[in-house]
């Protein structure tokens, strides 16, 4: 099968354009209202449940859910499956557990929640080295897939397409904050969803919109195996841990746990995770389609062949049952999904490097509105020229694995510490710091001493560390050591703190500038 | 919903052969399960925001007048 992808294509560049003018219109317009360091971090609390549902499914399907996803499905059948409802049933986690005490503590950060019951520095210091560590790796991750999606669909080369991306999202962040960031992931989500609508429709009328008729050609042409799990899961203690990771990982995401101060209030926050969670699993129920009809209608050898990753086997199929116009609408359409993830992650890196390190730690949360926002403004710019100089290095590397890479360490550094600190009297300040550092490096190390890079990259003949995913061990010693020491030594004062502080959590206040 | 995500990763992780039955044709145990655990986060969470809405919120709303 010949494919228009690796050539310019018009039709993907006039629908990429659009949405570039669409979405910096929506920045210079939301500069406007962008005039401190509320609106440039929260929108000013005033996006709606829908609308935050809407952003939080754009800031949560990157381009790992909707190319890695099909891809993997196109490639290994149900295991690739394995994801999408691991990454969805994070949802109800964040639902149950995060959403509305983090919307009642906090302002601008995840580590508000645990500085206001615990001591603000040494919290703040470590929560921002987990929560760097996660969005390093998420960053990497994106900017990887953009510069080498670009370089396929439009023939671009790969360093320019990641300053590209790099540029515009930091035009998206820098002027328009967390308004145009917002107004930037519902465009993206409406037209993901869209388009991935759109796409499994036009495969299902190839089988008269039966899925099942669609898998059984698909298990005729493969093997019944396509069907069951297999070799990506074959150790048992594998899955379960890979399985951990994606499900604790999204309660740990800072880009995620961002969105919930952009809404007034416990009762918004609540309503947006619920569209969130049905924006979502409608999203991955789409993918069992798009993979199993990827596999179908394109055929592994052709996919394999543009891509050893799997990663185009979307776009792919968007030619095969719509032409190159359609081709070009889906390019669009996951290029805008790149660049959308990265302003998301962007500023949630930027709050943490200066609403945390900078004006609490560094200036004693006596920083002015002016001057938080020029630090903000700042953190930005380096985090766009840092994320540019990542994306150029790691050329090459595996987008999913980095993915999973950041939800092993969000699972282990972030979440461990934030639940203990929401629903455990006697968590201390030294616990939570030594449970996210614990975390933290307890994921790094292993992932280092994995099969992964010790065979896979490093190409050593055995690994010290069995399992591809660190979660089942990293994830429980995380919360261990939080228990271990704080029980070791106990606080008084702040327990009392946590006491005095539980009717705020549950109850929400009136204003949230009486919290500081 | 940790129950029936954990049910279904045990599944995977040490009964494979089961989840590869066929309940009809094209259609697996696995997959089924698979898209039935999406469909119960879709229930949990949303019986759970239109309870709170409703009951939890009130409750907190008597609370907070007790202050």
């Amino acid at each position: 099968m010949t494919s228009a992808i690796g050539e310019p294509n018009a039709i993907a560049i006039t629908f990429f354009l659009v949405f570039i003018v669409l979405s910096l219109g929506i920045t210079v317009w939301a500069s406007r209202k962008t005039r401190t360091a509320e609106h440039f971090y929260t929108a000013g609390k005033s996006v709606t449940a829908f609308q935050n549902g809407l952003a939080l499914a754009g800031d949560y399907m990157s381009a790992a859910s909707f190319l890695g996803i099909a891809g993997l499905v196109a490639l290994s059948g149900f295991d690739g499956l394995i994801y999408s409802i691991g990454w969805l049933v994070g949802w109800p986690i964040v639902m149950f557990l995060i959403a509305e005490p983090l919307r009642n503590l906090g302002r601008y950060t995840f580590a508000d929640v645990l500085a206001a019951r615990l001591r603000q520095t040494p919290i703040r210091i470590a929560a921002a080295i987990g929560s760097l560590a996660v969005i390093a790796f998420y960053l990497i991750a994106q900017m990887v897939g953009a510069g080498n999606l670009i370089r396929l669909l439009f023939g671009l080369p790969y360093e320019a397409a990641v300053v590209i991306v790099g540029a515009v999202m930091l035009a998206y962040v820098l002027f328009g904050g967390m308004i145009a960031t917002t107004w930037v992931q519902i465009i993206k989500a409406v037209l993901l969803l869209g388009g991935a609508t759109l796409l499994a429709l036009m495969v299902l009328s190839r089988f008269d919109f039966n899925p099942l008729a669609l898998f059984a050609q698909a298990s005729d042409m493969y093997g019944a195996s396509v069907l069951s799990p297999g070799r990506q899961v074959s150790d048992p203690i594998d899955a379960v841990s890979l399985g951990l990771a994606l499900m604790l990982g999204t309660a740990g995401l800072p880009h995620i746990l961002m969105r919930f101060y952009t809404v007034p209030d416990a009762r918004t926050a609540r309503t947006s995770v619920g569209y969130a969670t049905a924006f979502i699993g409608f999203f991955y129920l789409l993918t069992f389609v798009l993979g199993f009809g990827a596999m179908v209608l394109i055929g592994r050898d052709a996919i394999t062949g543009i891509d050893a990753g799997g990663n185009m086997a979307a776009p792919l199929l968007a030619e095969a049952v719509g032409g190159t116009p359609f081709l070009g609408f889906i390019s669009a359409v996951a290029f805008a999904t790149i660049l959308a993830v990265v302003a998301g992650l962007t500023l949630s890196g930027a709050a943490t490097l200066s609403h945390d390190l900078w004006v609490s730690v560094v200036r004693g949360a006596k920083a002015d509105q002016r001057e938080q926002l020029v630090v903000a403004r700042a953190a930005t710019v380096l985090l766009a020229a840092v994320s540019i100089l990542l994306g150029i290095a790691f050329k090459g590397q595996n987008v999913a694995y980095m993915v999973g890479l950041a939800f092993a360490i969000a699972a282990s550094a972030n979440f461990p510490a934030l639940v203990l600190s929401i629903f455990w009297k006697r968590l201390t300040t030294a616990g939570a710091q030594s449970s996210m550092i614990v975390g933290t490096v307890s994921a790094l190390l292993l992932i280092y001493l994995s099969p992964t890079i010790q065979v896979d990259i490093l190409h050593n003949s055995g690994a010290w560390f069995p399992l591809r995913n660190p979660g089942i061990v990293s994830i429980p010693l995380s919360f261990v050591v939080a228990i271990g020491v704080s029980l070791l030594w106990p606080v008084a004062s702040e327990a009392r703190r946590f006491a005095e502080l539980e009717r705020q959590l549950h109850l929400g206040v009136e204003s949230a500038d009486e919290l500081t | 919903m940790m129950v029936a995500y954990f049910g279904f990763i045990l599944l995977v992780a040490f009964n494979k052969p089961l989840l590869g039955t066929l309940v009809t044709r094209g259609l697996s145990l696995g997959m089924l399960l698979g898209a039935l655990v999406i469909i119960v986060a879709w229930i949990l969470t949303w019986t759970y925001v239109r309870w709170a809405n409703t009951h939890y919120d009130a409750s907190l709303a008597k609370l907070r007048e007790r202050r």
